[in-house]
């Protein structure tokens, strides 16, 4: 993809056109589409050669780039040091559970009251089948993997002014779409408009395979009856009997289906990133962080606020601070740094590294992610609508609400993901509320779907990913221009430091670029220590 | 830039009114805004009052009482901060952004799955004019939305 100049557009201006033009999710596609999420360059488990003797690296950051980096190291023989703010590992990866307690920036403290078993991952929270890194890693570690459900027909598309607030199934809107495409195509293709770009032979063919793909009927409308109820469902289900006889349901109207928008969200499961089959560790995805803890446990310091980092000729020093402790600074020495920091605060810690790397560093600023988890007091989307897991996508500042795929049919409460915003404005707007607010909205605008949330709210809590002591943002938010600038300097070694995490990658917020970036540092530091071994 | 500076502009300009959504019965805690309100309806962020602007965009990381914040990193406190003494430094800083703070100027500012949050010249103005007159700050030299746009034009 390269940059026109002239009166070509720019793919950022295109985008941002599509934004605002045809909504958030048809850019979010068209992201997508023009290789924004590109496919895993995982090639299955990294195999260093046996370190150069006493070689040391000093890892900064115990999120999954600074974990695999620390794995792979130790495994291959390198003396590993990881330095970590948090009190946990896993960084981003994370879950919170009932009694767990965060304190955001600002000091507002919030005390998790989800019941045993029940969950938020406030960062990422599915793997895709082909980020075989992730998958590699749960698997080698032990992490037990189950279906994280992206797609279910039975859940809603939602928009306050589409249908009067009335959410509609995904299977009816999915079905509608289609059909009414496929008559509107099979009728110009029987006017003869497509003649000069179909043969007759072709256009029988395309026909067959309209009537097929839209659930077309024998004249190749698409209308009440059979076929379509066979896609959107029936008014009454077949059954057995004498109550046997199903009823047909009535499809929306073409004009009033596109008119309502709710045919934004219809391609996001069709998304490479989000085609099942998709995964989620039992018990949260915070479950790989704490596995590379567990394997790495004596390696790992905790509560070391990293304050400056300085390479020499011979190493790199990392001057930490104790947290816990509130001890004076240490000082953590190593021959090289894999230093994962988010650039977020990274930018803001001394470090004595080129031009190029320090302005790579500063051109990156952070999205505004967010999410609440929602405990209710029974699970009413199952229990009540019959949704199994999957998404409700809504026009509403809470972007979606998200079923739990684990645990079906369970008695007793349930833990819905209630908001999940990365639109900016509505992000940002929350992100400036207190934690109580946000849980109050989400509330608030989630019982416009459900209306059940009135009654059944038990609690919930939120996490401003802006708010996060040890992030500071959700992740980087590159534009095209600053990853032409920038991207290879980010990336490229400055004497013995090399930068890693998603940040470092062109798959932005995935955990897999975390782990790529961090298996393509390494590999280079490999090569580095073993040309300086040979030369020293 | 001009595809994108106009497709900012369009939404800037399109003026859906507010809606102004009220809470209701839910006690909260913490300090709360001075408003109810929410962006939401709106195609882009359309509140023009300084506090408005501070209270739903900037309020995020330099929090209520304009402190900042410290973590591993920090958010720069908005009160005795001596940069403050420079509107041309805060309108540029508001327009292009610095390193996590993102740009609002419609020329830098980047999205992310929606159109990028900008804000306009008085827009800008308005927030400046606010935080230098709040928060024990007591500055007498206001910034006009004209003064804002000559700095915009003038940057790179």
């Amino acid at each position: 993809m390269t940059e026109k100049s002239g009166t070509a557009l720019s793919r950022r201006q295109l985008l941002t056109m599509i934004g605002v033009s045809a909504g958030a999710t048809a850019m979010y596609q068209a992201m997508h589409s023009l290789g924004f999420a590109a496919e895993s360059k995982f090639q299955g488990p990294i195999r260093l050669s046996a370190a150069p003797a006493g070689a040391s690296v000093l890892v900064l950051g115990a999120g999954i780039a600074g974990l695999v980096a620390a794995y792979e190291l130790r495994n291959a023989g390198y003396k590993v040091q990881v330095l970590e703010y948090n009190a946990r590992a896993g960084g981003r990866n994370w879950t919170l559970r009932g009694g767990d307690r965060y304190t955001e920036l600002g000091g507002e403290t919030q005390e998790c009251r989800f019941d045993p078993g029940l969950y938020i991952n406030p960062g990422p929270w599915r793997l895709p089948y082909h980020h075989r890194g992730m998958l590699s890693y749960c698997k080698r570690l032990g992490v037990a993997l189950e279906p994280f459900v992206q797609i279910n027909y039975n859940a809603y598309l939602h928009g306050p002014k589409a249908f009067g607030g009335k959410p509609q199934r995904l299977r009816a809107v999915q079905a509608d779409y289609d059909g009414h495409v496929a008559e509107l195509l099979a009728k110009a293709t029987r006017n003869h408009a497509l003649d000069a770009d179909v043969t007759a032979e072709d256009q029988a063919i395309l026909l067959s395979s309209l009537r097929s793909s839209g659930a077309l009927d024998s004249d190749y409308r698409f209308v009440k009856g059979p076929d379509s109820s066979e896609r959107r469902g029936f008014e009454r289900d077949p059954g057995g009997g004498l109550s046997a006889r199903p009823a047909f349901s009535e499809p929306i109207a073409l004009s009033d289906l596109l008119r309502s928008g709710l045919w934004a969200t219809l391609s996001f499961g069709a998304l490479y990133d989000m085609q099942t089959t998709m995964f989620q560790p039992v018990g949260g995805m915070g479950q790989v962080g704490q596995a590379f803890a567990r394997e790495l446990a004596p390696l790992i310091r905790y509560n070391a606020k990293v304050v400056d980092i300085h390479q020499d000729e011979r190493g790199v020093s990392a001057t930490f601070e104790d947290t816990g402790a509130g001890s004076g600074r240490q000082t953590a020495r190593a021959d090289w740094c894999v230093c994962t920091i988010p650039l977020s605060i990274l930018g803001q810690v001394p470090m004595n590294v080129g031009a190029p790397m320090a302005r790579a560093i500063a051109a990156v600023p952070y999205c505004t992610g967010l999410k609440v988890g929602l405990q209710f007091k029974r699970r009413f989307w199952e229990e009540d609508e019959q949704i199994y897991g999957g998404i409700t996508y809504t026009d509403l500042p809470i972007g979606q609400i998200s079923y739990p795929s684990s645990r079906f049919f369970a008695d007793g409460k349930g833990v819905l993901l209630g908001a999940y915003i990365w639109d900016m404005r509505n992000s940002m707007d929350f992100t400036s509320m207190t934690p109580a607010e946000r849980v109050s909205k989400a509330v608030e605008y989630g019982s416009q779907i459900h209306p059940q949330y009135t009654k059944e709210f038990d609690n919930g809590i939120a996490v401003a990913w802006h708010r996060v002591p040890s992030a500071m943002g959700c992740f980087g938010l590159w534009s095209d221009e600053a990853r032409a600038e920038h991207y290879d300097n980010l990336c490229a070694f400055d004497g013995r430091i090399v930068l890693a995490g998603e940040h470092a990658s062109y798959m932005p917020a995935w955990q897999e670029g975390a782990v790529t970036s961090a298996l393509d540092a390494i590999d280079r530091l490999h090569q580095r220590a073993h040309a300086a071994g040979a030369a020293a | 830039m001009n595809g994108k500076k106009q497709a900012a502009a369009a939404v800037l300009s399109s003026g859906i009114a507010l809606a102004s959504i009220v809470l209701s019965g839910l006690l909260l805690k913490g300090e709360a805004r001075a408003d109810s309100a929410d962006n939401f309806d709106s195609e882009a962020f359309s509140m023009k009052d300084g506090r408005q602007v501070y209270e739903h965009i900037c309020r995020g990381c330099h929090m209520a009482n304009a402190g900042g914040a410290v973590g591993a990193g920090r958010f720069p406190a908005l009160t005795k901060n001596p940069a403050l003494g420079s509107t041309q430094y805060m309108a540029l800083t508001i327009l292009m952004g610095k390193r996590n703070m993102p740009a609002f100027g419609a020329k830098y500012a980047v999205g992310f799955g929606g159109p990028p949050v900008t804000l306009s010249e008085a827009q800008i103005a308005a927030v400046i004019n606010y935080v230098r007159t709040n928060f024990g700050n007591h500055y007498r030299d206001p910034i006009t939305a004209a003064q804002v746009g000559a700095l915009d034009r003038s940057a790179r």
